[in-house]
Order: C-alpha cells, then sequence, then structure tokens
C-alpha cells in the first residue's frame, strides 16, 4: 500500500506529529499514522482520512496525550503538563506576593490598552464615514483648479452646468450630480411649519449613493422640477409615517407645491453629505438662473465611473474640458479640473496649492500615534518594575537553571507571564472601554458601540494583547534568562551597569513622551483659544442673524423700520452670507493696469445700508455706500487685501471691470475675518444689495438686552412672515462651531496627555517604592548617623528627578517640530513660545516629585531600629 | 499481588493483541478492532490504551526491523505478557461467574 505522490496525509499534521508528539514513541507513531492514513484513504475516502489523521495527529501531541514511562529519563521538555502547571503557580503566587507591583502592571497596562482601544474605535468610525456606499469605488468629487500668473488655486465649488456637461462629454462618466449647500428651509403642510435641512441634486443622485429608500425608487425619486424626496424624520413630522407621505404636497418656502416622491432613511453620522430632503437641481436654476452660468460657481459635484473606467484616463479627459465654455472667456488663466475619490473626502478635504492635502486624515494619524505612545508607556512601566524587581526572582532563575532549564525555557516562562498579565490588563481595558465609551461618544459627539460580535474587533485585541505582552515581557525575558546561576547562587544579586541603563533609558523615554504630550495639549489649547478669541475686524459679539426668506424678501423695508424701533436693537443691516462664514467666490474682476494673466478669486457680498455701521467695521479710505448717493448702486466697497492684490495707490474712486460692467470703488475696508482662521483673507468686493435683499439680516443688538430684544423680533417677524418660523443665530457662536473639531481634538489631547503622565507615574512610582525598599538599610543607618529627613527625601528623589530633567531636555525639540507642523494648518497661528515648554517642564518635575515624596517620605520616616534589627 | 483491573477498553484491546499473536502493533490492532467490534475507536485511543497496558505491565513491546512502506520507520510489536494473560483469564472467569449465577428464567430472557 503506497501513498500515492499527491495523496499524502495534510503536511501540517504530519509536521506537528513529527515535532512535537512524545519524543519516545515518535518513530513508530509516523509509522502507524502512516499506514492508518493508507487504511482510511482506502476504507472512507481523502477528505475523511485527512480529518482523521490531523485529528489524531492533534490528539497524540505531548500536552494532550499521556504522559508515558514515568520511570525512567526521558529527553526534558518545558511543555511537559507538570512544567505547565508549574509555570502557572508560581506566575500567580508571584501576583499575589507583591499586590501594588501587580496591580500598578496590571492598571497601568490596562489604561494603556483601553486609551489605544478607545483610539481605534475612533479611528474605524471616522474611516467608516462614506464607506457604505455600494459604489464607493466609482464614486468621486470634482475640483477645479486655477492657474493665474504661475500660481494655482484649488476650488472645490463648481459651476452648476458641470454634471450635465461631463456626462456629455466623458463617455466613462456613467452618472452625475450636483449637490449644493445644504441650507434651512422652510416648509409647510396645513398648519404644520418646520425648518428642514435642504439640498438640490440630479435624478442620478439616489442610484449613485446608496442611501436606503423606504418609498419609491432610485429612479423616479427626483425625476421631475417638482418632486421631492424626503427623510423618515420629516415624512413623520409632517405626515406621520413615510407610507403616507408618498405623493402628498408639501409647500416649500411658501411659494412652491412640491410632490413628495421618495422616501429614505434618516442619514446617519456616517455619511459626509447630510440633508433632510432634496430637490432637483432644475428646481434649484429655477429659483436661480446665475447657476446656469459656467462663471459662477456653487455646487459640488459628483460622478460615478463605469466599472471598466480607467480613472486616469478619465482624469485626463476632463482636465481641459472648461476650455470650450465660457468660463475663461476673456480671461487670462485657465481653469483645469481634477477628481477625487468620493470617501476620501471627508478625511481628506484640505487643498493647498490646488492639491488635496489633508484634512482630517492629520487627526487620525495624531491619534493613532498619540495611541502606540501611550502603549509604550505602559509597556515600559511593565519592563521597568520586572527588571528592577529581577533580584527577587534571580534566585528561581539560579535554581531552574541549575536543574536543567535552558535559557529559550525561561525567556518563554518570563515571557508567558507578561502574556499573562497582558491578558488580565485586556479583560480590564475592554471592561473599562465599555464603561468610558458613552463618556468619549458624548465628548467627541459620536455614536460608537463596541462591535462585540465583529471577529476584526477581537482580532485587534488578541493582537494588542500580544503585542503589548511580547513588548512588554521581551526586555525582562532577556535580561532575566541571561543571569549566571553561580553568581545569583553565591551572593546577593549586583546589577551590572548596563541594565541600570537600559532602564534609566527607559524612564527618559516615558517621561519624554509624556513632556511631548504636555506641551502639545498646551499649544493645541492656546490656538484654539487664539482663534476664538482673535480680533476678527468686526465686532462678533452680539451680533445677531437670520436668514431673509418667504415675505421678507419683498417687506425688507417695513422689517427693518419695525426692527429699528426695538429699543434693544442698534443698528440693521443685511448681507447675502452670514457673518461668520462666507465662501462664494468670482473670477470676472479685472482692473485697468492690472496684470492680464495676474487673475484673482474675489469674495463678492451683497450688502445694505449700514452694514459697516452694523458689523463695526472699519474704513480706511472713501466712504460707506448712503443713500444721498443715488449713484452707489454701480459703486462697490473693497478691503486691504484686494487693494494690496489690485496694487492701486489711490483706490477710491477707481473703476473696475466685474464681467462686462463698470463699477467705481468708493471705500475701502480694513480687514476683517469673514471666514475661519483656517484660511487667509481673500480679496472681498461689497456691492449694494439694496434693491433684492436676500440672505441674512443683521441685527447689533445691545448688550444685555438679549432676551427681552430676541423676542420682539420674533414677534415682529411672526407678523410679517407667517408661514416661516423665526430662526436666528448668534456670530459669536457661530464663529466658535468652525472650530469644533479643534476643540474637540484639544480636549482629547488634554485627556491623553493626563493619562500618559499619569501611567508615566505609576511606573515611576512603582520604580521609587523598589529603591526605596532596596535602600531601606542604607536610609537606617544614614538615620542611625544623624541624617535628616529632608536629606533622605532629597538623595531618593535626585536620582528620579535627573531623569526627568534630562527626559524633558531631550523631548523639547522633538514636541517643536511636531507642533510647528501642526500650526502650519492655520492661517493665523500663535508663536510657539518658551514658557510653554518651561510649563510642560514644571508640570512634569512636580508631578515626578509628587509621586516619588510619598515613597521617599514614607522610607526616610520610617524607624532606623526597625530596619536594622534583622541584622 | 495488586489488584488487576482491566477496563473495558483495555479487555478488548489486549485480546485483540491475543487474537493477532506475531502481528500486533497499533495499526493492525486499530484495524482489527474496526472491523471485528465495528465499533469507533480513534487511532490515538488505541496507541495510548497499548501505551498504558505496557505500563501496566500486561504487554511487553519491542521494536520491529524497518521496512519500506512506512518511510524506513519501525514497527513497535506488542506480546501479551503472562501476567496480561491472567488478567485476561481473570476477567473471564468474573464474566462466567456472573453468568452462571443468572437463574434459568433470566437465561431464557436473554437467549431471546
Amino acid at each position: 500500500m503506497k501513498p500515492k505522490p499527491h495523496a499524502g496525509p495534510p503536511r501540517w499534521a504530519a509536521w506537528l506529529l513529527s515535532r512535537w508528539s512524545n519524543p519516545d514513541a515518535r518513530e513508530e507513531l509516523q509509522g502507524d499514522m502512516l499506514e492508518m492514513y493508507a487504511y482510511w484513504l482506502e476504507s472512507l475516502g481523502k477528505p475523511a482520512a485527512d480529518r482523521k489523521y490531523a485529528l489524531a495527529a492533534i490528539r497524540l501531541l505531548r500536552p494532550l496525550a499521556r504522559p508515558t514511562h514515568a520511570t525512567g529519563y526521558s529527553e526534558t521538555h518545558s511543555f511537559s503538563p507538570a512544567m505547565i502547571q508549574n509555570y502557572f503557580k508560581i506566575a500567580f503566587r508571584n501576583l499575589l506576593k507583591s499586590k501594588t507591583f501587580s496591580a500598578i502592571n496590571v492598571f497601568g497596562l490596562a489604561l494603556g490598552m483601553a486609551c489605544s482601544l478607545m483610539i481605534m474605535l475612533w479611528i474605524r468610525d471616522e474611516r467608516a464615514v462614506d464607506a457604505f456606499h455600494t459604489n464607493k469605488d466609482q464614486l468621486y468629487r470634482i475640483y477645479m483648479r486655477e492657474y493665474f500668473s504661475g500660481k494655482v488655486q484649488g476650488v472645490i465649488w463648481t459651476p452648476g452646468v458641470l454634471a450635465e456637461e461631463l456626462k456629455k462629454s466623458v463617455p466613462e462618466i456613467e452618472m452625475t450630480t450636483p449637490f449644493s449647500w445644504t441650507i434651512q428651509q422652510t416648509f409647510s403642510v396645513g398648519n404644520k411649519i418646520h425648518k428642514q435641512a435642504t439640498n438640490w441634486a440630479s435624478g442620478d443622485f439616489f442610484k449613485m449613493f446608496s442611501y436606503k429608500l423606504l418609498q419609491g425608487t432610485a429612479e423616479g425619486a427626483l425625476r421631475d422640477r417638482g418632486n421631492i424626496a424626503i427623510s423618515r424624520k420629516m415624512a413623520e413630522a409632517f405626515f406621520g409615517s413615510p407610507e403616507a407621505a408618498m405623493g402628498k404636497a408639501i409647500r416649500f418656502d411658501n411659494r412652491k407645491e412640491m410632490t413628495v416622491s421618495a422616501v429614505f432613511e434618516n442619514i446617519g453620522a456616517s455619511s459626509s453629505l447630510q440633508f433632510d430632503c432634496l430637490m432637483t437641481w432644475d428646481a434649484y436654476v429655477d429659483d436661480n438662473g446665475w447657476a446656469k452660468d459656467w462663471r459662477n460657481t456653487d455646487p459640488l459635484t459628483f460622478f460615478k465611473l463605469r466599472k471598466d473606467a480607467d480613472p486616469a484616463k478619465v482624469e485626463a479627459k476632463m482636465l481641459h474640458l472648461l476650455d470650450k465654455t465660457n468660463r475663461d472667456e476673456g480671461k487670462p488663466y485657465k481653469t483645469q479640473l481634477a477628481m477625487q475619490p468620493f470617501h476620501e473626502y471627508y478625511l481628506n478635504s484640505n487643498i493647498k496649492d490646488a492639491k488635496m492635502d489633508g484634512g482630517r486624515i492629520e487627526y487620525v494619524q495624531l491619534f493613532s500615534f498619540v495611541a502606540v505612545f501611550i502603549l509604550l508607556i505602559a509597556c515600559i512601566n511593565f519592563m521597568n518594575l520586572a527588571t528592577a524587581r529581577s533580584s527577587r526572582r534571580a534566585k528561581e532563575v539560579g535554581v531552574r537553571k541549575v536543574v536543567g532549564a535552558m535559557r529559550s525555557m525561561l525567556a518563554g516562562q518570563f515571557m508567558g507571564e507578561a502574556l499573562l498579565i497582558a491578558m488580565l490588563s485586556a479583560m480590564l481595558a475592554v471592561l473599562l472601554v465599555a464603561l468610558l465609551l458613552p463618556a468619549f461618544n458624548s465628548l467627541t459627539s459620536k455614536q460608537m458601540v463596541i462591535p462585540w460580535s465583529e471577529p476584526s474587533f477581537w482580532g485587534v485585541i488578541a493582537g494588542l494583547l500580544a503585542v503589548t505582552g511580547l513588548l512588554a515581557g521581551s526586555y525582562p525575558a532577556f535580561f532575566l534568562s541571561s543571569l549566571n546561576p553561580v553568581r545569583i547562587l553565591k551572593g546577593a544579586l549586583k546589577f551590572d551597569s548596563s541594565s541600570v541603563w537600559v532602564r534609566q533609558g527607559l524612564v527618559v523615554f516615558q517621561f519624554g513622551l509624556s513632556v511631548i504630550l504636555i506641551v502639545g495639549m498646551i499649544i493645541i489649547y492656546r490656538q484654539v483659544g487664539f482663534v476664538q478669541n482673535k480680533n476678527l475686524g468686526f465686532d462678533r459679539e452680539n451680533l445677531v442673524y437670520f436668514p431673509i426668506e418667504g415675505e421678507l424678501f419683498n417687506k425688507f423695508d417695513i422689517l427693518k423700520e419695525q426692527l429699528t424701533q426695538i429699543p434693544g436693537v442698534k443698528q440693521v443691516s443685511h448681507m447675502t452670507a452670514t457673518p461668520a462664514s462666507n465662501g462664494n467666490g468670482t473670477d470676472g474682476i479685472t482692473w485697468p493696469g492690472g496684470d492680464p494673466n495676474g487673475q484673482v478669486r474675489f469674495t463678492p457680498v451683497g450688502i445694505g445700508y449700514d452694514f459697516t455701521k452694523t458689523m463695526n467695521l472699519k474704513i480706511a479710505d472713501g466712504r460707506d455706500f448712503s443713500k444721498e448717493f443715488p449713484t452707489d448702486s454701480s459703486g462697490v466697497i473693497v478691503n486691504e487685501t484686494a487693494v494690496k492684490v489690485m496694487g492701486l495707490k489711490e483706490p477710491v474712486g477707481r473703476e473696475v471691470n466685474w464681467g462686462k460692467t463698470k463699477v467705481r470703488i468708493i471705500g475701502v475696508l480694513k480687514d476683517f475675518h469673514f471666514q475661519s482662521l483656517h484660511t487667509a483673507i481673500r480679496p472681498l468686493i461689497a456691492y449694494l444689495g439694496a434693491r433684492q435683499p436676500q440672505g441674512s439680516v443683521v441685527i447689533r443688538i445691545q448688550a444685555g438686552k438679549t432676551p427681552e430684544t430676541l423676542a420682539a423680533m420674533e414677534r415682529i417677524c411672526k407678523k410679517l412672515n407667517p408661514a416661516v418660523p423665526f430662526t436666528y443665530a448668534f456670530t459669536d457662536q457661530e464663529y466658535a462651531r468652525q472650530y469644533q473639531s479643534e476643540q474637540i481634538v484639544g480636549k482629547l489631547a488634554g485627556y491623553f496627555a493626563f493619562l500618559a503622565i499619569f501611567i508615566s507615574c505609576l511606573g515611576l512610582f512603582g520604580l521609587a517604592a523598589f529603591t526605596a525598599e532596596q535602600r531601606t538599610k542604607e536610609i537606617g543607618v544614614r538615620k542611625v548617623l544623624g541624617a535628616s529627613v529632608a536629606g533622605i527625601v532629597g538623595l531618593l528623589s535626585k536620582d528620579f528627578l535627573k531623569l526627568v530633567v534630562m527626559a524633558f531636555v531631550l523631548a523639547s525639540p522633538v514636541a517643536w517640530y511636531i507642533m510647528k507642523r501642526w500650526l502650519q494648518g492655520f492661517a493665523y497661528q500663535i508663536d510657539i513660545e518658551w514658557w510653554m515648554f518651561a510649563l510642560a517642564g514644571v508640570i512634569a518635575v512636580l508631578i515626578a516629585i509628587f509621586t516619588i515624596s510619598f515613597q521617599s517620605i514614607k522610607a526616610a520616616m520610617m524607624d532606623p531600629v526597625r530596619s536594622l534589627r534583622s541584622e | 499481588m495488586k489488584r488487576t483491573f482491566l477496563g473495558e477498553l483495555e479487555e478488548v484491546v489486549l485480546l485483540t493483541v491475543a487474537v493477532l499473536a506475531e502481528e500486533a502493533y497499533a495499526v493492525t490492532v486499530a484495524q482489527e478492532l474496526d472491523q471485528k467490534t465495528g465499533r469507533a475507536v480513534g487511532f490515538s485511543t488505541v496507541h495510548t490504551t497499548l501505551q498504558r497496558l505496557e505500563e501496566k505491565g500486561y504487554l511487553s513491546s519491542e521494536m520491529g526491523g524497518a521496512t519500506a512502506e512506512r518511510g524506513g520507520r519501525r514497527k513497535r510489536f506488542f506480546r501479551v505478557t503472562a501476567f496480561g494473560r491472567k488478567a485476561l483469564r481473570e476477567a473471564k472467569e468474573a464474566r462466567e461467574t456472573l453468568w452462571n449465577a443468572m437463574s434459568p428464567q433470566t437465561l431464557q430472557l436473554m437467549s431471546n
């Protein structure tokens, strides 16, 4: 019976058998098993034979199979059940013998792991955004690159007509949609009136993106310009249920009747596009005729490629697509199109030099580093305590070596112990995460849950456990197993200087990481504070605004008059954007004498009379719009940046071209921030929008009278505009909202810095306790000879403080470099000052002193009689 | 003398070794058990039982010559020792004593 060449038993099982079966019976076993395999193969077939062979092989492995030959010597092996039992017994006895150290180890590691797990959950959540779309690999977003006079600028907003054109001119593009800026709009059914987050998209939208439709079909959802697709929440608010909503009429902005054509499931946090209802892009164009013009930019544009399309080719094809339109007509610069995979857009949303360059991904990376740092700090604790306390285990190592343990076995034993502790810590860590997750969720405003049922989660935990165990156990295992039995057993163990060096190096490293985190925390905190309190060039306190909508549009003059009569209102005006954020752009500004290649994007804003007074803007030159000058309708006010860009010496009175019309500069405003501080101030051009007030009403109110003023404002709006609920916003609050992610990051950095220093101190505490214990006799003798308590505390603390100071010196440049890079994400940044480092150093040293002093004072206060009497 | 005690599986394995006489090693025992008694005994079980029986002194073993079909590995042949034969005999006698102690009616029932 010869087994066929390819019909042998499973190789791994044969290998197991040859490697791990009982050495005394190995030879005949392997032979027997081969014969049995042939027998099984014949009687049962290959799969069953393989199964039986593997099963038998596993059951014949040493720890499972019965130990034979109790008498007689067999080969030594460290996996016999008796030895394994012994390892566990010794490990548990050691854990219980020194409860403080075990607690420090387990708790420190658990905290480190919990931190890492939490950060991993956060990263997982961040990465999951927009990953749920079935077509996600085919979805892209367009952005534009504008080249002018050797410079290039990236713009994410695109012409509204681009979506249709893309589909026509690039055959690989299957579907496209514009997607505007989500804004709150008023809807009503009967006497139910609500504001909803509204957007507009093409009929392809629901076919491209995987938003779940409860009613209606992806094809029919946005077919007609009278259609509206609404969320479950909106359907329930207006009609009671999604089923009842289908086909019903809903009034939009109190002027258009829309028909509900689809109901989609509420949009979760895992989508970067957020909206309560969608209408067709055609409907948008009906209301906003200018969106038909290539020269204007407004919506984002998304598209879906065919499955077999090559993205690189598509990108090459669309590069010069805009050349044949009139977008760059008569203008000396070129606009090119570029694309970015849609699911990358959430994490990589910053544009720098017309390339997508980071964004939230930087925080994801930052926190990945923090997670690794903290875990490392916890591992170092373990390594340090284990080696420092190795004198306790040295005798054990000596005896084991004398009776024949080999170095690898001892290393295995200590690794195993580290893994055991890591396992205890991992259990504690999972528990901690489960307890702290709600708090973490409210801090990061996410809805994360522990994915208990996901194998990958347990994989991560197992990986974490293995990495921590191996990392933490490696040095102690290496160190302890290297001890020389003769020297250990002859007398007291003396550490050679190298192990002390390693230990001190580790403490320095640990505190270095902590110092970096503290410096980081201080700088992030200061930057966020700086941004929030920076002088914006206008007074953002007590500045209320609300949208001009519904009837207010026509009744603006009455509104303004009535509002001005409220005692708490100082000034009333209006603008075509909101005071906190204005991201509009226009290309059409040219001026005589300007460089024909030096095209600049201006931010246009239509403002009402008294706008500068309401905002508390300073006029640098010229004058504000005034009713006394009827020619002001063709006048504009620019900001200082615009003057600088245009290079005008005497700006007031100069004529510039805006598209094909000529406008005259009547005034210059001092620069103010109309966008977040992530971006530099752009050239601004303000025109008189008195004829068609739209956008927001801006009102300066008196400090201290806010509630009654707001109530009065609401009364007036209700009367003038009964169909629309009154909503308002405070500029300072809206402004702060733009820095939400920085605030969260600042807070998180604070917590993690605290944790890092806490875990480091746990380790320091353990080391100090150990040193104090080792030097008990020395302290006793010193006290008998007249040393003071302060002297002894100083003696014990000095060594550790040296390490902390050294850590500080080494870590500061690193921290400086890292934070410098972080700050570059802001157009307006704080300077990194010396005191930030000094503060971090002082914090680290103080906390270290506090930690050590516990132990050193205890040791110094001890009665010398007790420490010396045993000899 | 230590009281001899054979477990049921041990007894069957020991008997099989006796049946196979000169040809008894783990593979033949396992196959014989499989074919004659039809009970599903794993190979590893047979192997450990043989080892246990040897430890208890019921079996003795020696390594045979190398054979080519097993990759040149030798076989370990088992032989029932005198002590093993005694144990088998005692087990058989113990059963017979019990059978003989049955009343005729019960015996009648058994044969149906």
